[in-house]
């Protein structure tokens, strides 16, 4: 009896390890292992991830998932994250590699690891139609909504905390509660990206397209784990191979619409 | 743009669908966490009863930890935490652990309620019967002392499949998480949770007044 | 763990409101269960709705539709006071069952007692019934409180900083989720414990005899 216990007993802790090192092992090797990719996506910022009439997953990002997942000839695994899930999803390592929009800040890369930018954004707002608001300094003495954990949300509380008005700002959990928030007049500015104001302003009557924001381009990056260098390459290799085979600009045209930006950065080499 | 991609579209019958499909995972997810949370819960309250101080020092404060913390803060811990151990679980496994226990730990209680509610004299004569300790469990305890909690322990039931909500924050694609869903792609916020609010409703309505029905019954 | 001061005032966010929605709860609920077993017509279909659905949707559910649902119609509140009206709508609803069975429990003959003592309806209710009630739901009163409290925690969701909703900013400034939400939850632990403790010292003191 004492010795079948023994035997179940180090038969489950050769179990548990040998699932702790599939966990830590190379990720490129275990994508191809498991014949799956599992990509983390933000649903909630059109046109880059959305849901389609169906409610499955479309967009940009999508996508750019598909591609990797054909190009490593695997599966692919939509992921749905809000913003704040974005960083641990991959450290704690639920998905592979996430597509959502990730500006490659010095301090996100103390957390994660990022590919070379494979899409350009930049911040601006959305405004409810009375407000006025047309310039950035008209955005004083106005409520302002962000979503959280973005760096759009960090980059105001940083100018609100010079302006004094932190108290102006709110939060919300996703860009639509943002949206919906500027639309129920409960902000009168929410900030977003550039390629979201045009689908927002065309859904809500009451929504016009508002300033852009000071803070820098956002350069957005593929994010896989700090450690795999080996698979950030990869994933540096498949961005670069996405814009020689015209397919950056092809799903740009029809997600977005007109010229895809530029991935360089003027006057430095990435 | 290409005008053949809307981003939003409006409400179709086919989301009337998708609600009810995640109608269907939100009882999923309850049943199974509820019939997880009550074996463990019974089995609890049962080591409560009879284990004395050695249970009330353990076990008891254990418990007491998962009905002091909220159920979105352990959902949250738990979703983060398995990782590190080297555990995959999806939102789904996530949920059923995190809900079952929480379950358990409130049925314990339940259940250690039932055990006293059945009178010392009253075991000792089915012990004196000549029946064994589990057949006075099972024969007396059972039926009696369940009898007497079973409305506290539907109350239970119907918090954790309320509680099951909560799951959507992990991604759980299940009544709330699919409103969500249609809301951001719909944007008509008020019909969406008017029609989730009734599909809640009408899952927890009818059990709660068969509950209270069956507790008039058996009280008079 | 320098953002410890943070996260103990945003405790006090938290105990503050589930307090606030507590004492809105008892009165709301206190008239509720008046309202059903002594009315009739649209009061008491109006209080018997409230009670059902507070008490048959989910609690997460009733902060969604108090946030954007009456957004939609033009109804505007802020997180807070999206928080504190759904946590009291939902209070309300418990404790009008409660209140109910505790009314209920006291028979009759007292009402009749304290009027043929020439007592006025609202002397007698004030004075001879409620306090009574009130010792009998103590205990579910205090069960309450301690809902109300894990119940504010669903205030994250709607982006209202309390202890959660400051853990979870916390957390996605730093990427320490696990580390952070872990001493949230012995924050809560502490304030659950205090609660009870609270409630037992101040019941030796209300129900002496």
């Amino acid at each position: 009896m004492k010795k079948t216990i023994l035997i179940a007993l180090s038969a489950a802790a050769l179990f548990t390890s040998s699932m702790v090192t599939t966990a830590s092992a190379d990720t490129l090797d275990d994508v191809v292992d498991r014949g799956v990719l599992r990509c983390g996506v933000v649903l909630d910022f059109p046109p880059i991830g959305y849901r389609d009439a169906n409610n499955e997953p479309a967009g940009f990002d999508v996508e750019y998932c598909a591609d990797l997942a054909a190009a490593l000839e695997v599966e692919h695994e939509i992921l749905p994250l809000t913003w704040s899930e974005r960083l641990p999803v991959i450290v704690t390592g639920r998905a592979d590699v996430v597509f959502g929009g990730t500006s490659d800040s010095l301090a996100r890369a103390r957390t994660v690891g990022f590919s070379i930018p494979y899409a350009i954004y930049y911040a601006q707002g959305v405004v409810g139609v009375d407000t006025g608001i047309e310039t950035f300094e008209d955005m004083r003495g106005k409520r302002v909504a962000a979503a959280v954990g973005t760096v759009p949300e960090q980059e105001w509380l940083k100018i609100a905390a010079e302006w004094g008005e932190e108290d102006n700002y709110q939060g919300y959990q996703s860009e639509n509660e943002v949206f919906l928030a500027v639309a129920q007049g409960k902000a009168d500015i929410g900030i977003t990206t550039n390629t979201t104001v045009l689908p927002i302003t065309q859904q809500y009557d009451n929504i016009v397209a508002g300033p852009r924001m000071p803070w820098t381009t956002d350069y957005t990056s593929v994010v896989g784990k700090r450690e795999d260098v080996t698979w950030l390459n990869y994933l540096n290799l498949f961005v670069t191979h996405q814009v020689r085979s015209g397919r950056y600009q092809e799903l740009w045209g029809t997600y977005v619409g007109g010229d895809a930006p530029e991935l360089r950065i003027p006057g430095v080499m990435y | 743009m290409e005008p053949t991609i809307s981003f939003f579209s409006g409400l179709q019958i086919s989301d009337l669908w998708y609600l009810m499909e995640a109608a269907w995972r939100t009882v999923l997810i309850s049943a199974l966490s509820i019939t997880i949370g009550t074996v463990l819960g019974v089995v609890f309250g049962w080591i409560l009863y009879e284990g004395r101080w050695a249970a009330a020092l353990t076990l008891g404060p254990l418990l007491d930890v998962f009905r002091s913390v909220p159920l979105i803060i352990q959902l949250v811990l738990f979703y983060n935490f398995a990782p590190i151990i080297g555990l995959n679980l999806d939102p789904f496994f996530s949920g059923v652990v995190i809900l079952g226990i929480y379950c358990a730990s409130l049925v314990a209680n339940v259940a250690r309620g039932g055990m006293e509610a059945v009178s010392r004299p009253m075991r000792r004569a089915a012990r004196s019967l000549g029946m064994s300790y589990w057949q006075d469990l099972r024969y007396i305890v059972l039926p009696i002392g369940g009898r007497a909690v079973f409305p506290s322990w539907v109350g239970v039931a119907l918090g954790v499949m309320k509680d099951s909500a909560l799951v959507s924050v992990l991604g759980y694609i299940e009544l709330l998480k699919a409103s969500q869903i249609l809301i951001t792609r719909t944007q008509e916020p008020l019909l969406i949770l008017t029609i989730a609010g009734a599909f809640y409703f009408a899952l927890s309505y009818p059990i709660s007044r068969y509950a209270a029905s069956i507790e008039k019954r058996w009280t008079s | 763990m320098k953002n410890l001061p943070d996260l103990l005032e945003a405790g006090l966010t938290t105990l503050q409101i589930a307090v606030l929605s507590m004492v809105i709860g008892i009165v709301i609920g206190l008239a509720l269960a008046l309202i059903r077993m002594h009315m009739r017509g649209p009061a008491k279909w109006f209080a018997s709705t409230w009670v059902e659905l507070a008490r048959n949707t989910p609690a997460l559910f009733q902060l969604f539709f108090f946030g954007f649902g009456l957004g939609a119609i033009g109804v505007h509140l802020t997180p807070y006071t999206i928080v504190l009206a759904a946590l009291s709508f939902n209070c309300a609803g418990y404790l009008a069952e409660n209140f109910r069975g505790g009314f209920q429990a006291i028979p009759d003959t007292q009402l009749r007692a304290a009027r043929s003592l020439g007592m006025t309806g609202w002397q007698a209710y004030s004075r001879i019934i409620i306090p009574q009630v009130f010792r009998i739901v103590y205990h579910p009163l205090t069960n309450q409180m301690v809902w109300a409290v894990l119940m504010s925690s669903l205030g994250m969701l709607v982006g209202f900083r309390e202890l959660s909703g400051e853990t979870q900013a916390l957390a996605s400034r730093t990427y320490r989720i696990f580390e952070y939400f872990a001493v949230t939850a012995v924050i809560y632990y502490a304030i659950v414990k205090f609660i009870l403790g609270a409630s037992r010292l101040l019941a030796a003191r209300l129900f002496k005899y």
